[in-house]
């Protein structure tokens, strides 16, 4: 037990430290496909590592006890100050990214990119980023990982800009996130800092730690603004999502956009790092955080209505449904927590799918100009409609995941914030429906024009990629017991500390 | 009954539609009108099966769906609800049959679509867990958006459809805030326990309002109506008849606004009949004001919902009772109107009274079916609409006399609008080559409206036991309320 901690070592649970396998799998599968160039092999062995590392976080979720709320299959290896452990909640956001990156490496074969081989060994390593951040259990390793996931993003944009838009594009997205990560290093060293002044000269990064001795006055102030900036730009949270409409547009389509949004990384973060170690700045800036969510709730919807580009609408959606994970997170309430959670696995899976098929769209019409698209409904109506699916999962329909953690939202809005900013908030979220219908129906459902695109049929790897992450996300929505099960008691203790 | 009745009557049209998907595509048309006519079967021993001197709440379903949140998956009926599911079946079967070569061919999206509306609307009537109710409520949306966005009468119609998806999702956001607020107390989101426990006072407040905006904008209660008319235009014939005719809007009012907010209820009566009352004036009014038979259908619906919902404000047995019966009489009567306007509409290519003129002359029998619905539209004695008006007459004039003697104003206005409109369209000369060459009623047409019109006469001659089925449930009701 430390600082309201507790821990269960890997060897109480299991006969391997599975997390460090975790990690180490697709690392070794990175290097492996790296080695093996660009053979089929290389793509072949890229898809078998990513559908292992699935199978695998699989079977660490059913390894751990969801009753209890203390971290589980703990690893510790005081040297390198490794620390790693998971909870029900770490749980959901790595079966999230292992779903996440399997579809793409399934999604990049059908869009036959060039260098398959380069762009799996990439991939593996940003899963390597992911998994690694997600376990962290030392905020030093978590800022590390997340370095390694970053210039993952940063290579794919790289080696296939071509444009000077795209370059325009890589180097916005490198101010942002380089000054996002600097923020978030600073914030280390402020909490490692404030840890050896109380200890007398002790550094030291570990949550564990730094919950023992947290911060003191203006000290917690600092680290959670670094922190919670650093995070915020990672996210995006308005008005710090400059870099993502640009990279949208014009990154790698599809695999780039969703390694950065695809998993919700930064509203992990802050759930494991910035609301344990800062809680009383936390419980101080709570309305003026809340405050610039609810706004980018609809300052990003009317950004929507403005776009004429698909990829860019999307952008605007992500961050739009970012601040509603944010309202949850920050109502700092059981069941709030634990629909953000839900929530964010829920958008990033439903993102992804979208940003799939967009690239099919893209694919078959060389363009993603709303102005441009017509009356794919006709040629393409299951990615119409599984397009038009992963849209309203974003909104909360009934039937989706997105439905139950919406519903746990807004009882904690309600709760905390009155009925009626509550009412205001779902509002913009109808909002967010409005521009996704908007898109849907130009791009989907209007007239072919004459003398249009001649568009080809579905094709069958189309139909699994997509039809996968479809039937994930409504199994999810129908069956949501076992994720509430799954995300209740850590929810509960990272609730606890803001008994009010 | 150890059957689950009312599981596989919910279920057999979503069976239906995936059977759809294993069948050649030449079969679709048949399978769907299959699985409507069993689920019509399975809604007609509904009634049968219920039995109105047992306890108010029959054929219970109950099984742990979303332990964490308190959702159970729960389906009942009671007197109120238990014809409603019949009602729906007929209308839908009615509306296959309409379309039954014209819109979509063969598509097996059309017809799973049509199929899932029809769970959808069934799961409303007959869920008995607020969100499992919710759940129907919303998953209604994405089939009419289908529909109408893809198989529109008149251009515009993916915007219509964007906008009606828009205005109901928004409907639902206060709906669901409402339902999280009642089911905050101890008894969960079971409807069951929420009747026997009602909330406290002030929490009743903020669930009747935030239920009145959600349901009236579905009823649709003037100043929230602006959606119909426009969709009445845009909308395939089947799929207005089945929203027109189909009233959630009410029956959610009178399933769960009202009796979970007895006190608020009671308190905002003069709202309800202020709502109540402008929506039949309203509507009235804007039927005299239209040229289009189709939206001044529309209009009439606004009209007559207008007097449910004054029937509902009483809170009287006499008054819920009329309205579930003006309820049920609507889905035969203005759903079989819809059905004789897409029928018209199909051979003159307009349902415009200045695109027709001496219909009569040419299709007797359509004229005879469409004049016979709309007099049951306007309350017609002898017809399906008249016992369920004349209770809610009497009832508005027990207990607001003012607004019962404007109703019956109202009442009046519309009754001559149809009339006007029925000559204009129907007698005089026939001026247009497409009113002279249309041919009447196909076997297949006739064979839907003696249908509905045998319902229409036989439920206005004979309406003893309808009313008796609806009477120990209705008093229930109006016990519940007076606590």
């Amino acid at each position: 037990m430390s600082g309201g901690f507790s821990e269960i070592l890997w060897h109480q649970q299991a006969t391997l430290p599975l997390l460090a396998v975790l990690q180490l799998l697709p690392l070794a599968g990175a290097g492996l496909v790296l080695a093996l160039g660009e053979r089929l092999l290389a793509v072949r062995m890229g898809k078998v590592v990513a559908l292992a590392e699935l199978l695998m976080a699989a079977w660490v979720a059913a390894h751990i006890d969801s009753a209890s709320p203390a971290f589980q299959l703990a690893e510790r290896l005081p040297t390198l100050a490794y620390h790693v452990g998971v909870d029900g909640i770490a749980i959901v956001f790595i079966l999230a990214a292992a779903l996440l990156t399997f579809l793409m490496t399934l999604y990049g074969m059908s869009r036959g990119m060039i260098s398959p081989g380069r762009l799996f060994a990439v991939l593996l390593v940003a899963e390597t980023g992911f998994i690694g951040m997600l376990v962290a259990l030392n905020v030093a390793w978590f800022a590390v990982f997340s370095l390694i996931e970053l210039w993952s993003v940063v290579y794919l944009l790289r080696r296939w800009a071509s444009s000077r838009a795209e370059i325009q594009a890589l180097a916005r997205f490198i101010q942002y996130q380089g000054f996002g990560w600097l923020m978030f290093a600073a914030g280390c060293v402020v909490l490692g800092w404030g840890h050896a002044e109380a200890t007398g000269g002790r550094w030291s990064f570990d949550l564990f730690d730094l919950t023992g001795a947290l911060p003191e006055g203006k000290f917690q102030t600092a680290a959670f603004y670094l922190l919670f900036y650093g995070l915020a730009v990672r996210t995006p949270l308005f008005p710090l999502h400059g870099w993502l409409p640009n990279m949208a547009q014009h990154g790698l389509i599809a695999v780039a956009p969703a390694l950065m949004v695809g998993v919700k990384v930064g509203i992990f973060g802050m759930l494991r790092f910035v609301l344990p170690l800062t809680p009383a700045a936390v419980a101080t800036w709570q309305p003026y955080v809340v405050g610039f969510a609810m706004a980018g709730v609809f300052f990003t919807a009317a950004l929507a209505f403005q776009q004429t580009n698909l990829r860019r609408l999307l952008a605007f959606a992500v961050v739009s449904h970012t601040s509603l994970l944010v309202i949850g997170l920050f109502s700092l309430h059981e069941a709030g927590i634990q629909g953000a959670v839900l929530l964010s696995a829920n958008f990033g899976l439903a993102v992804t799918g979208m940003w799939f098929i967009v690239g099919f769209v893209f694919r078959r019409t060389g363009t993603t100009e709303l102005g441009e698209l017509s009356g794919l409904f006709e040629r393409i109506p299951f990615l119409a409609i599984a397009f038009l699916s992963f849209g309203l999962a974003i909104v909360g329909m009934p039937g989706t995941p997105g439905f139950d953690a919406a519903h746990l939202i807004l009882e904690a809005a309600i709760d905390r914030f009155g009925a009626l900013s509550t009412v205001a908030t779902a509002l913009g979220n109808v909002a967010a429906a409005g521009f996704l219908l908007w898109a849907f129906q130009r791009a989907f459902l209007s007239q072919a024009r004459t003398g249009g695109l001649d568009v080809d049929r579905t094709l069958p790897m189309e139909y699994v990629v997509v039809g996968v992450a479809l039937a994930a996300m409504l199994a999810i929505g129908f069956f949501t017991e076992p994720w509430l099960q799954l995300t209740e008691a850590a929810s509960h203790v990272a609730a606890m500390r803001f008994v009010q | 009954m150890n059957w689950p009745l009312l599981s596989l009557l919910v279920f057999s049209p979503l069976l239906t539609a995936a059977l759809l998907w294993c069948l050649p595509r030449r079969a679709a048309r048949w399978a769907t009108a299959a699985g409507m006519l069993l689920t019509l079967a399975l809604s007609s021993a509904l009634p049968l099966a219920y039995d109105p001197s047992g306890p108010r709440f029959q054929l219970l379903e109950q099984a742990e769906w979303i332990a964490g949140l308190r959702v159970q998956y729960l389906l009942a009926v009671d007197g109120l609800s238990v014809l409603f599911p019949a009602s729906t079946a007929l209308l839908f079967l009615g509306a296959l049959v309409a379309a039954w070569n014209r819109d979509a061919g063969d598509s097996r999206l059309y017809f799973s679509l049509l199929l899932g509306l029809e769970s959808a609307t069934l799961g409303i009537f007959c869920a008995h867990d607020l969100i499992l109710f919710f759940v129907f409520w919303e998953l209604t949306l994405i089939p009419v958006y289908f529909l109408l966005g893809r198989w529109p009468v008149t251009g515009g119609g993916a915007a219509v459809a964007s906008r009606y998806f828009l205005i109901m999702i928004a409907g639902g956001v206060p709906l669901l805030i409402a339902f999280v607020i009642a089911g905050s107390g101890s008894s969960g989101f079971d409807l069951g326990a929420l009747l026997a426990a009602p909330l406290p006072a002030e929490r009743q407040w903020l669930f009747f309002l935030l239920c009145l905006i959600g349901f009236g904008l579905k009823v649709p209660l003037v100043p929230l109506h602006t959606w119909l008319p426009q969709f009445a235009l845009a909308g395939p014939g089947a799929l207005t008849a089945l929203l027109v005719g189909l009233k959630l809007g009410a029956f959610g009012l009178l399933r769960i606004a009202m009796p979970l907010a007895p006190f608020v209820a009671q308190e905002l009566h003069w709202l309800l009949v202020g709502l109540g009352t402008v929506s039949l004036l309203y509507g009235a009014v804007g039927m005299l004001a239209q040229s289009n038979l189709r939206v001044s259908m529309a209009y009439a619906s606004i009209c007559h919902v207008g007097l449910a919902v004054l029937g509902l404000a009483s809170c009287t047995a006499q008054g819920v009772q009329g309205a579930v019966s003006l309820l049920l009489s609507f889905a035969v009567a203005t759903g079989g109107a819809f059905l004789l306007l897409e029928f018209l509409r199909q051979r003159t290519g307009s349902t415009d009274i200045h695109a027709l003129g001496g219909a009569a002359r040419t299709m007797p029998l359509l004229a005879t079916g469409f004049l016979i619905c709309g007099l049951a539209g306007v309350g017609m004695p002898g017809t399906s609409s008249f016992p369920g008006e004349f209770l809610l007459i009497l009832s508005a004039l027990e207990r607001h006399t003012g607004a019962g003697m404007a109703a019956l104003f109202g009442l009046s206005i519309a009754a001559g609008a149809f009339l006007s409109l029925y000559r204009k369209a129907f007698f005089g000369p026939v001026t247009r080559p497409e009113v002279a060459q249309a041919e009447d009623l196909r076997p297949r047409e006739w064979a839907v409206l003696v249908v509905l019109i045998g319902m229409v006469v036989v439920i206005g001659v004979y309406p003893g036991p309808w009313i008796d089925l609806l009477r120990p449930a209705a008093e229930a009701w109006a016990a519940g309320l007076s606590r």
